[in-house]
């Protein structure tokens, strides 16, 4: 049984061990809840997870690989092909977005991402809407 | 091994997720956290979990699953991503 150890980071405080530097500390406290790094990861990943599996159910990616896995009579094989596609498109995504972070101010980005979240969800709204 | 149904899938997928919002949500988001490879993770694992059902679910997936209820949830949390990234900060 692993009980993660979430309150002192959903408190926002910094976390001891790890700080030495006073600029360190500054900095963890400044940058709240998520400030430390693995748990920020595993909240990322987590909440990246949960949207995107959710967007996909039932998408026309989805809807392909069935299709292809019922007409072939091979599902494993169409998995592997849209498996390796799947993580192919998402490793380029995360890449640019990257390449793009190191052109673009963070401030600018932020917005930009945001606003690009919003049509996104605006676009689910818009799939539910029509069908 | 079936080559040509493997590189048919592959590429069907890959030209159908390009520039789609899986990859434009992983664009943006890779862009502005500070742990990329856990967006990279999330988002392959997501993408793959949902092709696996899509295969072993089959044809039955459509109708057994409550597609508009998961879409608005999944706009919801896009949409909570996006006024967290939107929300003006008290640093700056």
């Amino acid at each position: 049984m692993t009980v993660p150890s979430l309150p002192l980071e959903e408190l926002g405080l910094p976390i001891p061990q790890t700080v030495t530097d006073p600029a360190a500390l500054a900095e963890q406290v400044t940058s709240q809840p998520n400030s430390h790094p693995r748990w920020a990861g595993l909240q990322v990943f987590g909440s990246t997870f949960v949207t995107i599996f959710l967007a996909e159910l039932g998408d026309k990616t989805q809807v392909t690989t069935l299709l292809m896995s019922a007409e072939s009579h091979s599902p494993w094989v169409v998995f592997a092909g849209a498996g390796a596609a799947l993580v192919t498109t998402s490793l380029l995504g995360v890449l640019l977005g990257q390449w793009i972070s190191t052109r673009i101010a963070p401030k600018t980005l932020e917005r930009a991402a945001g606003v690009t979240l919003l049509l996104i969800s605006a676009l689910l709204v818009w799939d539910i809407l029509k069908g | 091994m079936n080559w040509h149904l493997l590189g048919l899938s592959f590429i069907t997928v890959f030209l159908s997720e390009l520039g789609d919002k899986s990859q434009v949500a992983a664009i943006a988001l890779g862009s502005t956290s500070s742990s990329p490879r856990a967006v990279f993770l999330g988002t392959a694992a997501a993408l793959l979990l949902a092709s696996l059902i899509g295969v072993l679910v089959g044809q039955e997936a459509a109708e057994f699953l409550p597609t508009r209820l998961v879409k608005a949830i999944a706009a919801l949390g896009f949409a909570i991503m996006a006024i967290r990234l939107l929300w003006p900060h008290s640093e700056e």
